[in-house]
Formats: C-alpha cells, sequence, structure tokens
C-alpha cells in the first residue's frame, strides 16, 4: 500500500497551477466534485463584495467560482466550522475540505473530544504561508490582498502575517523521519488527512498532491492523476523553512517569557481584558456547550461583592478576567494546537495566543503529548497510567517514571 | 416557605465539654440567620438523646438538622433515621464533627471552641442548600452466574443452586472438573480422593436449578449487583449467542501451569524424558511411569520453583505434589531414586511435615538449592545445582519433573476489562481486600473463587467457593430490594456536549454514552456517588447530587471566613 | 427646579471629590466606577471601597470596556445591596440598567446612581493601542463646548439620549462651557439630595440646559439621522443586510457584551440551535450550497427580535466585533423603528414596562382582530 510508504519512497502527483495557487486547487476541488470523488465540497468563499471570506458547503461547483481554497485570513477555524457541521453525527453525504494544518490539527483534537465526524469527510491540507491579522484584513482591504499575494510568492515576508503565523513550524506536513511515514498510523488505517498539497515545490507553476491514504489515492486515481513525482525538492524547502521558523518560536516565546515573568508583569499582559470571552467562543478546542465561565455559578450575592471589594480596597468588574483566561488554560492548553484564532477575535488586542501557545509548548510534553499529531494519540486528561499514580503517592522513590521532561527540569 | 435550622450540639459524655465551651459555641452560632434553635444535649446518640431530636424537630417545626458531635462515620445513619422517624427527609441533615476534629486535637480550648464554632457554621451554610433526596428501591434477580467450572465453581454452584436461586456455570473447555479433575488422585495425605469430584459433578448433572454451559465464553457484562446482563457465545464454528440476566457472578477461572521458562535452563520440550508435571499426572493416570524408550527411570529429579524467581511469587501448592510424586515413586514395586531439588518447602497444613518426613523415609532425597539447569549431556540428563558452598554439582538421572509456577489462564485480562474489576501486578484478579475480604471483586456483586485470585491447593479452593456463596445467599435473597446509592451524579442534558470524559473516569461503569442523544447519562442504580465525573467535566454540566457546587462553596467559604 | 451643588474644581476631580465625601462621611460603603489601569490610559470598572483605591477612579474617562448597566445588574442579580452604595455609569448604560430592571435581574435598592451629560467614549481598539490618554484633553474640550470628539464610537455620535434618565446625581459634563473649572452635580431625587447633604460645595438652583448642550443635541441629532440613513440604505431588503452581516465569525461577541442580553445561556448558544446532520441535505438541495457555521444571519435577526425593543445604542456591539461589523448602526436603526411602532423608550422611565410583556386590546385591531 503506497500511503504506507517512508517519505523516501513517497511520491506526489503533480498538478500545473499557472493561474495561481487558488485557481488550481479550486479547480482540482470542482473536477473531484464532478468525478464523485465526494458530493460536496467545503471551501472558503469571498461572496462579493464583502471583505471577508466565509465557509460555505456547495453541490453546486458553480458556486465555487469565487472559492479560494487558502485565503488571506483565518476567519472562522476550520476545525471549528466542521464540528459546527458534524457534532451531532455525519452528513449523509461525503464531503470534501481544504484546511489549513492549524485547522486539520485542531479537527484531530475535536476528534478525540468527539465533537466532530470525519468519517465521511476528506480532509485535504495544504502548505500554509500563514494568515493576515484579520483586523488588518477587514480594515485594509485591496492592499491586505496584495500583501497577501507577496506572502505565497515568498513565503518569509516579515511582519505581514499573524504573529500566531510568524511563531509557526507546523507549516506542512512532519517530514523530520526519513524512513517513516508521511501520516501517523491509526488504529482503523485511516488517518484523518487523505491529500496533503505541497506548495514549496521548485516549480512555482506546479502544486504536488501528495496521498496520504487508501481513500486519499483513490480520489486521484478519479482524477486520473499518477503519484510519480518524488518529493525530495519540496521536503528540502520545507525543512529549510521549518528550521527557520522553529528558531523563530523558539526565539519569540523566550522573548515573550521574560516579559511577562513575575505576577506584576504576567498582569500588565491581561490589564485591557473586558472578559467578553470571544477568545473562548472562537477557540476550536473550546467545546462546552456553556463555558463554566459563564455560567450561574460565577454569580456572587451582593454582600459577597462588597465584602470582597473590601479585602483589597478594590474589586476590579466585570470578575476576575484572569481566572477565566487560567481556567480556560487549564482546561483545553494541553489541545492548543497554536492557531491563533484567539488573537484575531480580542477586541483589545491581548496577545492571548502567544500567552496560550507558550504555555501549550511548555505543558504538552510533560505528557509526551502533541495537539493534533494523532488521533490515536489518547487525550491526556482522559488517560491514566498506573505509573503516575506513584509520582503522586511516593514521589520520592519515583523518578524512574518521570519524563524526560520532569526529570531534567528538577 | 422558610428555613428553621436546628443546631445541637452533643456533649459525647466529658469528650467534647472538657475541650470546648460549649455554651460559648451555642451564643456565637444562635444569632446566626435561619438558625431556629442552638442546643445542647449529653448524648445525642443514647435513646433519650434520639427522642428528644425528635421532639424538637416536631416542636420547633424545624425544616434543616445540624448535629454537632462525633464523626458522621459513627452515627450519621443513626440521626438520618432519627429525621425519617420525626418527619424530616434525613438529607436535610448535615453532621458536623467537632469531636475528632477539634476536641480531640486541638489542646487549646479556646482555640477548639473557636474552631468548634467555624465547623458548625459551615455545616449550617451547606445544610440550608441541602435538597430532599429520595432512595429507590430495586427487586434483585437472584440467580448467580458463574464464570469457570473448576472445583471452585462446582463447589459454588453447590452451594448457591435452590428453587429460588439459578445457577449457570460456564466453562470454556467441554467438561467440567478444571485442574482437579486432571489430576490421578488427590492428596490422600489430606484425606481426599479423586472421586469426591466425580460425586459432586454427577450432583450437578442431575440439579435442575443448575445449568452447565460448556464450549462457551462471556462476551460482555453489564451491570450491578441484582441487575446484571451478561451475554455469552458458544466459542466453535457455529458461535451462537445468548443473554442473560443474573444478580451475581462468581469469577472461577482457575489457573494454569506456566510454559514461559527457558528451555536452555530447563529442557521441557527439547529434552527427551523432562516431562511438567501435568505430563507426569498424566502418566500416573495412564497407569504407568516410563521414559520414551519404554523403560520404567531408575532415578528421578523432582524440580520445584520453576518460575518463582521470574514470576515473583510461590505457587503454594507444588512441593505437595511433588511429594506425592515422591511417595508414588518410592511406593512402586521397583521404586526410582528420588532426588527433590528446592529452594523453600512449603508445608502449611497440619498434615503436611508429617508427609514430608515420610517421604524423608523412605529415602526420598532433598537438596537445597538455587539456580538449577536440566540439561543433556553425553545423552543423559543431568541437573546441576548449586551446592550451597559457591560450587556447582551435577547429577545424574532418567527422568527429571518440572514443577512450573501457576498462572492466570489466557483471557484473564479480557474478563476483567468486561468486569472492571482489577488484576494485580501477578495477572491474577485482585481481591477487595487480600487479608480481609478475599473472596469479593472491588465491584458489588462480582466475586473471586479459587485460583482465581492466586496459586491455591484444593482445600482453600472450595473454602474461598462455599464463603463466596455464603456472601451471595446473605446479599442477594430472593425477593430483597436494593436501595442503591442516592448521592449520585447527575448530568444535565443541555450542557452536556457528549465529549465521554466523565466515562474515562468512572470506575463503576455507571456512566454511558447514549448516542442517539449524543449525551451521557449516569445509570442511577450503578452510581456510587464518588463525585470523579462532576470533577472531570470541564462545563460543569455534571453535579452531584448530595454535594453541589453551591452547597460545597458555601461550606468552604464560610469555613475559611 | 433641581437643586444643584457646584465645587470649583475641574469636573473629573469634583466627582472624585464627591464619591471620595461619600465614601468617607460612610454614606456609601462602596463606589462603582472607571478606574485607572495603568500609565497608558487604560481604565476598567471597578467597586471601589477605600479611599486610597478611589483616588485613581477616573468616572469620565472616555471608554467604556464593558456595559455598567450590566455590570451593575449582576451585582445586583442574586440579592440586593443590604448597604448604601454609589455608581457612576453613563446614560445609556443607566437606561440599560433601568431595562434590565424591569425584566427583574437587578435591584435599585440602596444604589445612588450618579451620570453625566455624556461626551461619548472612544473605541476599544484605542484601549488597546494605548492611544487613549493622549486624545483626553482634546476629548474635554469638545464636549465643554458641546461639540462631538475626534473618533468617538459611531453609537456616541450619534446619541441624542446623552442627557440622563432617571439618575439620582447628574453631571454636567458634555455641554458643561466651564467644566474644566468647575464641577455642578444636580440632584435629581430625593436620594440624590439626601446623600448630597454635607457634601463639600456650594448648593444653588442651577440650570443644566446650556446653550453648548443645545449644540450638542443638534449635532448629535444630525448624526443620527445621517447615520440611520446610511446603515438604512446598507440594509435594504434581504440581500444586502446578508451582505453586511456576510463577515461574521458567530462569535457572538455581540450578544454576549449587550446589556440588555442577559440570558444565562442564548437559545442561539444552546443545542437548540446546533445544526442536526438531517439538514444540511434539503438546504444544499434547494440553494446547492449553504453556510457553515449555519444560523449566521438568522442569530442576529433572533437577537433582534429578543432585544432590539430594548436597545439603548450603547455601541459595545460593534466595538467587540471582530470584523467590524456595525452592528450598533443596524440594531439601533430597527430598535428605533421598533420602539417609534411601540411609543416607546427604553430606559426612560423605569415603571414602564417592556411592550412584548403588555398588551393592548386597541393592539389587537392592528393585527386584523376586531
Amino acid at each position: 500500500m503506497t500511503s504506507r510508504e517512508t517519505r523516501k519512497d513517497k511520491r506526489a502527483a503533480v498538478l500545473p497551477a499557472r493561474e495561481g495557487i487558488q485557481k488550481a486547487v479550486t479547480g482540482f476541488l470542482k473536477k473531484a466534485l464532478e468525478r464523485g470523488c465526494f458530493e460536496a465540497v467545503m471551501m472558503p468563499v469571498r461572496a462579493p463584495e464583502t471583505r471577508s471570506y466565509a465557509w460555505l458547503m456547495v453541490k453546486n461547483p458553480e458556486l465555487l467560482d469565487e472559492a479560494a481554497p487558502l485565503p488571506p485570513v483565518m476567519s472562522v477555524q476550520g476545525g471549528r466550522a466542521l464540528s459546527s457541521l458534524t457534532k451531532h453525527g455525519a452528513p449523509p453525504l461525503s464531503i470534501g475540505v481544504v484546511l489549513r494544518p492549524c485547522e486539520a490539527r485542531a479537527a484531530v483534537e475535536l476528534v478525540k473530544l468527539k465533537q466532530i465526524q470525519l468519517d465521511d469527510v476528506h480532509v485535504i491540507t495544504i502548505d500554509c504561508p500563514g494568515a493576515l491579522p484579520l483586523k488588518d484584513y477587514v480594515r485594509g482591504g485591496e492592499n491586505a490582498l496584495d500583501r497577501f499575494q507577496a506572502l505565497l510568492e515568498h513565503w518569509d515576508e516579515d511582519g505581514a502575517i499573524r504573529p500566531a503565523c510568524e511563531r509557526c513550524h507546523r507549516f506542512s506536513l512532519d517530514i523530520s523521519d526519513e524512513d517513516r511515514p508521511l501520516a501517523p498510523s491509526s488504529k482503523n488505517g485511516a488517518f484523518p488527512v487523505e491529500i496533503h498539497i505541497g506548495l514549496l515545490g521548485e516549480n512555482k507553476e506546479e502544486i504536488l498532491l501528495i496521498p496520504l491514504n487508501p481513500s486519499g489515492e483513490e480520489t486521484l486515481e478519479k482524477l486520473g492523476l499518477t503519484p510519480d513525482r518524488p518529493l525530495d525538492g519540496w521536503a528540502a524547502r520545507v525543512r529549510a523553512l521549518r528550521k527557520k521558523k522553529e528558531e523563530k518560536r523558539r526565539a519569540g516565546h523566550e522573548e515573550f517569557k521574560k516579559e511577562i515573568s513575575g505576577l506584576d508583569r504576567f498582569l500588565a499582559v491581561f490589564d485591557a481584558c473586558i472578559n467578553c470571552h470571544n477568545c473562548q467562543n472562537v477557540c476550536p478546542v473550546c467545546y462546552c456547550q456553556q463555558c463554566h465561565f459563564d455560567s450561574p455559578r460565577q454569580h456572587l450575592t451582593a454582600q459577597r461583592y462588597l465584602d470582597r471589594a473590601r479585602r483589597r480596597g478594590a474589586l476590579r468588574l466585570p470578575l476576575d478576567p484572569l481566572l477565566f483566561h487560567l481556567g480556560r488554560m487549564s482546561h483545553m492548553v494541553l489541545s492548543c494546537v497554536s492557531c491563533g484564532a484567539c488573537e484575531d477575535a480580542c477586541p483589545v488586542s491581548i496577545p492571548v495566543g502567544k500567552v496560550f501557545s507558550l504555555v501549550a509548548d511548555e505543558t504538552q510534553p510533560h505528557f509526551q503529548y502533541t495537539a493534533g499529531k494523532s488521533a490515536d494519540e489518547p487525550l491526556p486528561l482522559q488517560s491514566f497510567l498506573k505509573s503516575e499514580f506513584c509520582e503522586v503517592e511516593t514521589p520520592s522513590e519515583c523518578r524512574e517514571h518521570q519524563s524526560p521532561e520532569v526529570k531534567s527540569h528538577a | 416557605m422558610s428555613v428553621r435550622i436546628g443546631v445541637y450540639v452533643c456533649e459525647c459524655g466529658p469528650n467534647i465539654p472538657d475541650k470546648i465551651d460549649i455554651d460559648k459555641v451555642l451564643e456565637d452560632i444562635a444569632p446566626l440567620n435561619n438558625v431556629a434553635a442552638a442546643k445542647r444535649f449529653r448524648l445525642l446518640c443514647s435513646n433519650d438523646g434520639k427522642k428528644y431530636l425528635a421532639d424538637e424537630i416536631r416542636k420547633e417545626k424545624l425544616t434543616h438538622l445540624v448535629v454537632a458531635a462525633c464523626s458522621p462515620r459513627e452515627h450519621e445513619k443513626t440521626f438520618m433515621q432519627v429525621c425519617v422517624e420525626a418527619g424530616l427527609n434525613p438529607y436535610l441533615f448535615q453532621m458536623v464533627n467537632i469531636r475528632e476534629q477539634c476536641a480531640w486535637m486541638i489542646p487549646d480550648k479556646a482555640e477548639a471552641t473557636r474552631m468548634a464554632a467555624k465547623h458548625i457554621r459551615a455545616g449550617i451554610s451547606r445544610v440550608a442548600l441541602h435538597g430532599p433526596l429520595s432512595k429507590k428501591e430495586l427487586t434483585v434477580n437472584p440467580d448467580v452466574l458463574i464464570i469457570g467450572g473448576g472445583i471452585s465453581g462446582i463447589e459454588a454452584a453447590l452451594s448457591l443452586a435452590s428453587k429460588t436461586r439459578k445457577v449457570a456455570i460456564i466453562e470454556r473447555s467441554d467438561s467440567l472438573g478444571g485442574r482437579t479433575g486432571k489430576l490421578s488422585r488427590l492428596l490422600l495425605h489430606q484425606g481426599t480422593d479423586v472421586s469426591v469430584l466425580r460425586e459432586k459433578i454427577e450432583k450437578i448433572e442431575k440439579d435442575e436449578n443448575i445449568s452447565v454451559l460448556t464450549g462457551c465464553e462471556v462476551t460482555d457484562i453489564r451491570g450491578f449487583l441484582g441487575n446484571f446482563e451478561v451475554r455469552i457465545e458458544s466459542s466453535g464454528e457455529e458461535a451462537v449467542s445468548r443473554s442473560i440476566v443474573v444478580g451475581a457472578v462468581v469469577v472461577a477461572t482457575g489457573c494454569e501451569l506456566w510454559d514461559g521458562y527457558d528451555p536452555a535452563v530447563y529442557g521441557a520440550g527439547n529434552i527427551d524424558d523432562v516431562v511438567t508435571a501435568a505430563e507426569f499426572e498424566d502418566m500416573i493416570a495412564a497407569g504407568k511411569i516410563l521414559l520414551k524408550n519404554g523403560k520404567p527411570p531408575r532415578s528421578v529429579a523432582l524440580i520445584h520453583c520453576v518460575g518463582r524467581k521470574e514470576k515473583g511469587y510461590c505457587s503454594k501448592v507444588c512441593c505437595l505434589y511433588a511429594l506425592k510424586f515422591a511417595h508414588h515413586l518410592r511406593d512402586s514395586r521397583a521404586p526410582a531414586e528420588v532426588y527433590e531439588f528446592y529452594s523453600d518447602l512449603c508445608l502449611p497444613e497440619k498434615t503436611d511435615q508429617e508427609y514430608f518426613d515420610g517421604a524423608v523415609k523412605k529415602g526420598v532425597h532433598f537438596l537445597r538449592t538455587e539456580n538449577v539447569r536440566v540439561e543433556k549431556r553425553n545423552g543423559h540428563i543431568v541437573v546441576e545445582h548449586g551446592d550451597g558452598a559457591g560450587k556447582k554439582k551435577t547429577l545424574e538421572v532418567d527422568m527429571a519433573v518440572l514443577a512450573p509456577a501457576l498462572v492466570p489462564p489466557p483471557g484473564s485480562e479480557k474478563l476483567a476489562r468486561m468486569l472492571n474489576i482489577p488484576l494485580d501486578e501477578t495477572g491474577f484478579f485482585k481481591e477487595a481486600h487480600a487479608m480481609l475480604d478475599p473472596v469479593a471483586a472491588p465491584i458489588e456483586g462480582v466475586y473471586i473463587a479459587g485460583c482465581a485470585s492466586g496459586p491455591k491447593n484444593i482445600n482453600e479452593s472450595v473454602v474461598q467457593a462455599q464463603a463466596a456463596s455464603g456472601k451471595i445467599l446473605s446479599t442477594l435473597v430472593p425477593g430483597k430490594t436494593l436501595e442503591p446509592e442516592v448521592k449520585i451524579s447527575v448530568i444535565n442534558e443541555d450542557l452536556c456536549t457528549g465529549c465521554q470524559t466523565c466515562l474515562s473516569v468512572c470506575f463503576y461503569g455507571a456512566i454511558s454514552f447514549q448516542a442517539h442523544k449524543g449525551v451521557s447519562a449516569v445509570n442511577e442504580a450503578i452510581c456510587r456517588g464518588c463525585g470523579s465525573c462532576v470533577g472531570s467535566c470541564p462545563s460543569g454540566a455534571i453535579s452531584s447530587r448530595h454535594f453541589t457546587y453551591r452547597q460545597l462553596y458555601e461550606e468552604i467559604f464560610e469555613a475559611l471566613r | 427646579m433641581p437643586k444643584s451643588l457646584k465645587t470649583n474644581t475641574d469636573v473629573s476631580q469634583g466627582v472624585r471629590d464627591f464619591l471620595k465625601h461619600l465614601l468617607e462621611s460612610g454614606k456609601v460603603k462602596g463606589v462603582l466606577a472607571l478606574k485607572k489601569m495603568d500609565g497608558s490610559g487604560a481604565a476598567s470598572y471597578a467597586f471601589m471601597t477605600s479611599a486610597k483605591e478611589l483616588a485613581e477612579a477616573e468616572p469620565l474617562a472616555p471608554l467604556m470596556p464593558a456595559n455598567a448597566g450590566k455590570i451593575l445588574s449582576e451585582l445586583t442579580l442574586k440579592e440586593a445591596f443590604g448597604e448604601p452604595v454609589a455608581a457612576f455609569l453613563r446614560p445609556c448604560e443607566l437606561r440599560a440598567f433601568t431595562e434590565l430592571l424591569k425584566r427583574l435581574q437587578g435591584s435599585r435598592e440602596n444604589v445612588l446612581l450618579i451620570s453625566p451629560t455624556c461626551g461619548g467614549v472612544f473605541p476599544l481598539k484605542f484601549l488597546a493601542d494605548g492611544s487613549a490618554k493622549e486624545k483626553v484633553p482634546a476629548y474635554q474640550q469638545a464636549a465643554r463646548k458641546g461639540k462631538n470628539a475626534e473618533g468617538l464610537r459611531a453609537a456616541c455620535r450619534a446619541c441624542t439620549d446623552f442627557i440622563p434618565c432617571q439618575a439620582d446625581i447628574t453631571v454636567a459634563f458634555a455641554g458643561g462651557a466651564d467644566s474644566d473649572s468647575s464641577c455642578r452635580l444636580f440632584l435629581e431625587t430625593p436620594r440624590g439630595e439626601e446623600f448630597a447633604r454635607g457634601a463639600p460645595g456650594t448648593f444653588g438652583e442651577e440650570k443644566l440646559e446650556t446653550r453648548e448642550l443645545a449644540g450638542l443635541r443638534e449635532e448629535r441629532a444630525a448624526q443620527k439621522a445621517a447615520l440611520f440613513q446610511d446603515i438604512g440604505k446598507a440594509i435594504q431588503g434581504p440581500s444586502a443586510l446578508a451582505r453586511t452581516f456576510s463577515a461574521c465569525l458567530g462569535c457572538h461577541g455581540c450578544s454576549h457584551v449587550c446589556p440588555i442580553c442577559h440570558c444565562l445561556l442564548c437559545v442561539f448558544d444552546s443545542k437548540m440551535h446546533d445544526s442536526q446532520p438531517e439538514g444540511f441535505d434539503s438546504e444544499l438541495e434547494r440553494k446547492g450550497g449553504t453556510r457553515i457555521p449555519a444560523g449566521t444571519l438568522f442569530f442576529h435577526i433572533g437577537r433582534m427580535t429578543h432585544m432590539a425593543v430594548s436597545c439603548v445604542q450603547c455601541g459595545m456591539c460593534s466595538d467587540v466585533c471582530p470584523v467590524d461589523i456595525p452592528v450598533t448602526e443596524v440594531f439601533s436603526l430597527v430598535g428605533d423603528s421598533l420602539q417609534k411602532v411601540l411609543e416607546y423608550v427604553p430606559g426612560r422611565d423605569v415603571e414602564e414596562p417592556v411592550p412584548s410583556g403588555t398588551y393592548k386590546e386597541d393592539e389587537f385591531a392592528q393585527v386584523g382582530e376586531q
């Protein structure tokens, strides 16, 4: 089975892209729709005269004329969109969808949280150069579109993209190990993503379609595309860019850590927070119907408010923005995929995404867990290893059960 | 309706007034909102005390009751019963421990008094938020499923079956009897004979209240004490599936001989005339002990403790059956020389020492040694062993018999998962308490008897089977109703998103996912009210009936004020 | 003619002094008002009980990080204040609080309500980029002159309800020509008079209405007319409405910050409005395509149906929107039209019931019943 091929042996199909990436991928999806690879396509579409993009699910290929499979902004996080579609069961038709890698990773987490059904969903991911800050795009109009075009040409323009994207090193597939298959194996043999679109090939007028599982191979076959191009060129460029991005991420996090170290400085980050909870509402991983921090449990009596105010001399209202952020963090940071939707949604530009992705990078390794990597890797909050109990019950005797990260920190 | 909380401080004899100024405490709490009465009494758990409380509830028209006294473990039920008799819902009651938690541990009287008042105030805050909970009743199914048709399963079946209680024995192999059934004879010195087993099996075959399902396995079990739904499938080509409902399950799956030892060390399987105890047992049953070449052995080595180090435990029965083999070999018309290689001798029963002495008298050689190796050298079986002084010695014999460790049979893990009961580090089923509750599993309604929980001899297996039966006979009385736990968890369907995190933390298997609704639901009969699910739900869609967020918040808030 | 209390300081200091007096004399046990967060000009509402903290109060800071009417409602939702407190809130925030009181979402008991003639607030983005502080002097000057300062929220530029309704004490800010050197407090109710007794300053019979105030009213009315006309055109017909909301992410931030939206779990956040798999097939058949997440526009129209009758045009919704949808403009236009039909002004009078809960017999005739 070719999908189990190692990175070295993998081959991609080549799709010409003379009129640009958006048209090429849209064309590919239209054809796939026509050839019956799936019955509907879900893509971001720019409606006429609007300033943003919205996900549209279509059966009629003509409605895809204004589609942008890789839009300049990430308006609604793709994982969240798919979840709203499939939360209560798979729709009665098969769907093809193009997602940015962080959106696919969010979808993987949502599979484990049982808030999404990908059974009849053909997920296609694409190399991602980043997205523009939503506010900039919404206020900047055509200018912003040009900036994005430039981004697709050069791929490492500084300053144009969202802070979350600048620090993102997971913009493509994990190709770290040449001798392993590209997609992590899955219990039922299917990894949620079936095809990855490589944009970083040597030839700018071509894009690579890399099949990752039997379903992906079938799709290419139905379209008459033969995977015969080796991945070395593309892999080399991905690797080079990844190295740069990893360094940016590491340096960015180090610097930010210094900026927020110490209670006063950490609190200052949230000074402007108005407790609107936009960050929680756009987060793909935050799935609770009613957040604990929106529930009536949070209401105090007038006397209690007064008592609390008296203890410190003043009580900030609306109450406890910091408790909200830290509470939300403790609930979801182990599944945080650093997509940055939270940052885009904050009306007072708090670097929420920076804080959360920093904490995610530092906490997930303690559980030897990477959010979004595999639908088979169980969620740390739902799995219990017998050895962990000894950490709690007899910690002094337990060093051999500590994870390497914890040991190195001790 | 106004809230009228009655607060009664018990003196517990001298226990409390010696260390706490009760009047001061009463002064502190009497003026609190909603407190309708704050009084003291010498000994509330006495008959007088209980009558006094009941009278007070009626007289003061109390809507809630707080008793500040000893530990709830001692008398919570007592006072709940008082409430019931006085017409007050017993869950509108809170017990505050000011004996163990204040009087008995705070030496300074002023401090103890202050803390007692604090505890009581916290209890008052909490009780005001209690809701009246009601008990439920379930009629139990008295029937029993016994998994495993060996001696334990057989014994349990015979002890349990009656007109009002049907028993089903499910056995993987084609016949009843288990390991015991394969023995040529039992240990004569212990006064038993294999024919006893034969008689028991016949009794079972005649008993119309016992059904025997051979060639079958359990594939699913759901439920709780008094109501287990079991799916049974017959192994083999035609997999026939059926479901039965029982009230209790006895796990009597026994054990088997370990075959994972290193053949390079022990030689079985690749050296002729090195046999396992089971194979030797078969030879005895067949009537002749013969080597591969057809001749009887002139010398036999019995190797004890095969696997004791690797497995980490003693299998208890091997020394005795090795002695049995030794007696048998020495009693024959042409007795062979018998050498028993052991690291420790296990002779626990009353008559075992004598049995051993008898073997010694008959000329059996006992060699205490570690690190035995059985090899073929120059066409002969050689047993290499340490001599105790660091040197190695060898002994040439015609035949070697290995006594391997007893291990759990295959499928134990699967069964444990199905039943939601744990295995211990050795892989045997884990009892509720190895010493004090050896036949109960941690799940109510599931019992373990015989070698299923670890190597045992026949006597112990029979005792356990009878003990498990005794427990079932007294708990699962036909016609009896069970009162499941009242203080259980409840899932708000409007807020549940079906992420099933709660399922992953429920030890009792009390939560199930309702696919058609997309939400999880708590089985009120199985839920034990431990609250793990409540803590695990990030949105708070699950709450505990008697430990609501508000109740805990108010209690803690008051305690920390 | 309401009594007035005048001190010879600029209005911000005057208000602070008055609040300080209330607190220190024990007349109130706490004060709800805007408070400086740090040097950048950021401010947040705070419930202050100590003079030290009150010294950092900036009640007239041109910011609305949250609607104070919503905050006051949350403070008094479970029970009324048992001790007297003071709350400084803008006219729209006060009207929102009044609308919430009509829905039993709080209590006015023991609350001294102080409100200024309002010069408007800056959008939250100035809170974010820290530029609010430097804009303050120009803002104060414009307010004095009865003019709209540069950069105000669109809702504020067009607000004609900038004089408080049913406050206990009104502060002359906007239109107060000499508010850089005088602070005038107008005691509107017996409660206001009672709390002001003994406060430093001169009592008198000043007039709230000034030429500058009249000028501001005119300017604002013109702005409102223009705003309503523009937005009216922009939402003329269903496709235009859809277009206006097309960038919507469905974050529901607008309803979360709206003071009138008080539901514990909004029906549009509840399971009732989760998409069901069966629904998509028919949508796709009918239209060939459907938007994901579904129900974007439906949410807005639904929310409108539920709360537009009480919309006080505070502007929080537009401000919190990540994609700059003119939510306030749309909702206040629709609200205004609806309110005119029902002859209702939200927040005008706490005794005036919300129209959606009242039935007048003659209304049935309008619907066709005889």
